[in-house]
C-alpha cells in the first residue's frame, strides 16, 4: 500500500512533465521571440520538476524531523541540484528577456521571419 | 600541493572582480587584466610542473571543504586537464593582449575584461571539474559570459545572431540537465570517478540500456557545444558577430571544452559501460558504450568535416570563411576520436592525435581570427571584394596570416603538419579507408578555401579601401602566435610527450578514480 502512494505522484508527475515539455517545443517553435523566451523557460522548469522526479519520492519530507525514525526520505541530493539549477535559469531567462527587448529597439519587431530577412 | 589544483580558477575569478572594481579607470583596468592573464599562465605553468605529464604524471585531487569524494565537490587535475589548459592560457593570453588594443575604449572600459575572464573561470573549472553537474555549472559560467560578449557590439546582425546563440545553448542545457538527472538516477552518482568504477565493476546491478541513452543525450549537447555537424549552424553567426579576440577565444578554446568533456566522459567515464547482449543497434560492434559512439562519432565528424570545408569556399568575407573552415577543423579533431571509439588498438594513439589537433587549431585558428580583426581594423572591412593587395601595404600582418592558414593546411615545420599527420596515421593504422578519404578530402577543401583567401584578400593590387587603410593592431602579439605554431611545429618532441601522456590519463581510469576515491583530502 506505501508503495503505491510513494509511486503514484511519479505517475502524475511525468504526465505533467511530458505536457510541459510539448507545451515549451511548441512555444519555442513560435514565430514571436517574447513566446520562443516563453518556450525556452517553461523547458528549464520542466526540466527542474523533472530532476526532482528523479530523485524518486521514497518518502514524504526531504528531511527527518527530529533526526530520524520516521521511514524514508525523498534523496536531499536532487533538490541540492535543483536550487542551483533554478538559480542559473533564472540569470539566463532575465538574459534572455533583455536581449530580446535589444533585438526588438534594433530591428523594430520580435517577428523571426522578418528578422531573417532583414540582413 | 593539492590546493595548487584551484590556482588557475581562484586567479581567474579575482581577476575578473578586480577589472569589476576598477573599471573606471581604464589604462589601470587593463594592466590588471594583461597581469591577471600573465598570473593564470603562471598558476597553469605551477600546476603543470606538479602534475608532471612528461614524466610520473600525477593525478591530484582537491576536495572541496574537505568534503571526501563522492559528497563533496572534487575538483582534479591530471594530463589530460593541464593539457588543456595549457591550451587555454595560451590562447587567452594572445587574445587577450591583442584585444586592450583592438577594443575601442567604450568597450574595455564597459565590461569587457571582467566578462573574458568570467569566461576564463568557466572555461577552467570545466577542465577541473571531477563531477558531472559541476560540469554543467561551469558550462553556464562559461556561456553566461560568451553569450554577452557576442552580443557585444550589439549592432542588429549582433544582436540576431546571440539571440540564436542564447536559445539554442539555453535548450541545450536542458538538455544536458535532463542527461546529468537521469544518470544520476540510475547510477546513484555524480562523482565521475565514482560512476566510471560503478559502470566499470558493477554495471551487472545498474541498468545499464538507460544509461547509454542518457549518455547519448548527454553527447548531442557537447556536439552542440563543439559545433559539430548536425549541430553546426549557430558556429558562422556567432563568430561573425563577436570581436574579433572572442572569436579567437570561442574557436581556439571554448569548442574545445566541449572537446574535452567528450574524451573525459565517453573514454575515461562511460568506456567501462557494457551493453548487454542481444541488444542489436546500427553499428554496434562489440558490447562496450565507446563502440556505439564510434559510428556516431564517424558520421558527425564526416559531416563537419565536409560541410564546414565546402561551406568555406563559398565565403565572401574573411570571418565567415573562418567560421566554417573551424566546422571542418573540429571534424578533424573528432575523427580520430571516433577511429579510438571503434578500434580499442589505437585509442591513445586517436586521443593523441585529437589533442594535437585542438592544439594546433586553437593557436593557428586563434591567430587567423586576431588576423582577421587586424584587418578589419586596418581596412575597415574583412569582405575579399574591398580586400586585395595587402601583401604589399602590411607585409607582417600578410605574412602572419599566411602562416597560420598554413598551418591549417599542414604544412611541414608548422604545429598543422603532426596533427595532420597524426590524423592520418590513426586512420592508417586502424585500417579505415573511409576515414582516410574523408580526411584527404577534408584537407583538399582547406587547401582550396585558403588559396582563394589568399588570392582574392592579400595578393593583387591593392584596393581602394586597402589604399586609404590604417595601420593594424597587436601586430606583435600575431608576430609572438605566429612564431608560437612555428615553434610547436619545431621542437615537437614535448608536446607530442605531453599529449600522449595525456591520452594515456584519459585511458586508463584507474589512477584518475584512485586519486579521487582514495582520500585525497589532506
Amino acid at each position: 500500500m506505501s508503495e503505491t502512494v510513494a509511486t503514484q505522484p511519479q505517475f502524475v508527475l511525468a504526465g505533467v512533465l511530458g505536457l510541459l515539455f510539448a507545451l515549451g517545443t511548441f512555444l519555442v517553435l513560435r514565430r514571436d521571440i517574447v513566446r520562443v523566451v516563453w518556450g525556452v523557460t517553461i523547458i528549464s522548469q520542466a526540466t527542474n520538476a523533472y530532476l526532482v522526479t528523479m530523485g524518486g519520492f521514497a518518502g514524504s519530507v526531504p528531511i527527518i524531523s527530529g533526526h530520524g525514525g520516521h521511514g524514508s526520505t525523498t534523496d536531499p541530493l536532487v533538490q541540492a541540484l535543483v536550487l542551483t539549477a533554478i538559480v542559473i535559469g533564472f540569470g539566463t531567462t532575465a538574459f534572455a528577456l533583455v536581449l530580446t527587448y535589444r533585438v526588438y529597439e534594433e530591428h523594430g519587431t520580435i517577428d523571426m521571419n522578418e528578422l531573417g530577412e532583414s540582413t | 600541493m593539492n590546493q595548487l589544483v584551484i590556482a588557475p580558477l581562484l586567479v581567474a575569478l579575482v581577476t575578473a572582480i578586480l577589472t569589476l572594481v576598477v573599471r573606471r579607470f581604464s589604462t589601470i583596468q587593463r594592466g590588471v587584466s594583461l597581469l591577471g592573464g600573465v598570473v593564470y599562465v603562471a598558476a597553469v605553468a605551477a600546476l603543470w610542473t606538479e602534475i608532471d605529464p612528461l614524466g610520473a604524471s600525477n593525478v591530484i585531487a582537491y576536495q572541496v571543504g574537505d568534503w571526501r569524494a563522492p559528497f563533496g565537490i572534487t575538483l582534479v587535475a591530471d594530463s589530460l586537464s593541464v593539457f588543456m589548459l595549457a591550451l587555454a592560457a595560451v590562447v587567452s593570453l594572445a587574445a587577450l593582449a591583442f584585444s586592450v588594443q583592438y577594443v575601442d575604449e567604450f568597450g574595455q572600459r564597459l565590461s569587457y575584461h571582467p566578462l573574458y575572464h568570467f569566461m576564463l573561470v568557466g572555461v577552467t573549472g570545466a577542465f577541473l571539474t571531477g563531477d558531472v553537474f559541476n560540469l554543467f555549472v561551469w558550462f553556464e559560467v562559461m556561456l553566461m559570459s560568451s553569450y554577452v560578449l557576442v552580443v557585444f557590439y550589439s549592432g542588429p546582425e549582433h544582436t540576431r545572431a546571440a539571440l540564436q546563440y542564447v536559445v539554442l545553448n539555453l535548450i541545450g542545457s536542458a538538455v544536458m540537465l535532463l542527461a546529468i538527472g537521469g544518470i544520476y538516477a540510475t547510477t546513484g552518482t555524480l562523482n565521475m570517478a565514482q560512476l566510471a568504477e560503478r559502470l566499470a565493476t558493477d554495471s551487472g546491478n545498474i541498468a545499464r540500456l538507460p544509461v547509454l541513452g542518457l549518455s547519448a543525450l548527454l553527447f548531442t549537447v557537447f556536439a552542440l557545444k563543439s559545433g559539430i555537424a548536425p549541430f553546426q549552424f549557430w558556429v558562422p553567426a556567432a563568430y561573425r558577430a563577436a570581436p574579433a579576440p572572442v572569436s579567437a577565444m570561442l574557436a581556439g578554446v571554448v569548442k574545445k571544452v566541449g572537446i574535452y568533456a567528450i574524451i573525459r566522459l565517453y573514454f575515461t567515464v562511460f568506456a567501462g559501460l557494457t551493453i548487454p547482449g542481444g541488444l542489436t543497434l546500427p553499428g554496434l560492434a562489440g558490447n562496450s558504450a565507446l563502440a556505439f559512439f564510434g559510428p556516431v562519432m564517424f558520421i558527425m565528424a564526416s559531416a563537419s568535416i565536409l560541410l564546414g570545408g565546402i561551406g568555406a569556399i563559398g565565403r565572401d568575407d574573411v570571418d565567415g570563411l573562418l567560421a566554417y573552415s573551424s566546422i571542418g577543423q573540429v571534424g578533424f579533431i573528432v575523427l580520430p576520436l571516433a577511429i579510438g571509439a571503434t578500434v580499442p588498438g589505437v585509442r591513445t594513439l586517436a586521443i593523441t592525435a585529437a589533442l594535437i589537433y585542438s592544439l594546433n587549431h586553437a593557436l593557428a585558428k586563434g591567430l587567423l581570427f586576431l588576423a582577421s580583426g587586424s584587418v578589419f581594423s586596418a581596412v575597415g572591412t574583412d569582405r575579399f571584394a574591398d580586400l586585395g593587395g595587402l601583401t604589399r601595404k602590411n607585409p607582417v600582418l600578410s605574412g602572419v596570416f599566411f602562416v597560420g592558414a598554413l598551418s591549417l593546411i599542414g604544412i611541414p615545420p608548422l604545429s598543422g603538419f603532426f596533427g595532420k599527420f597524426l590524423v592520418f596515421r590513426v586512420a592508417g593504422d586502424a585500417g579505415a579507408t573511409l576515414a582516410l578519404a574523408i580526411a584527404l578530402t577534408g584537407a583538399i577543401l582547406t587547401i582550396a578555401y585558403f588559396s582563394r583567401a589568399w588570392n582574392r584578400g592579400f595578393w593583387g593590387s591593392e584596393s581602394a579601401m586597402v589604399e586609404q587603410g590604417g595601420t593594424p593592431t597587436g601586430i606583435a602579439v600575431l608576430s609572438v602566435l605566429a612564431a608560437l605554431v612555428l615553434l610547436v611545429g619545431i621542437g615537437f618532441d614535448p608536446v607530442y610527450l605531453a599529449a600522449e601522456s595525456a591520452a594515456r590519463a584519459a585511458t586508463e581510469p584507474q589512477t584518475y578514480i584512485n586519486a579521487v576515491m582514495g582520500g585525497g583530502g589532506k
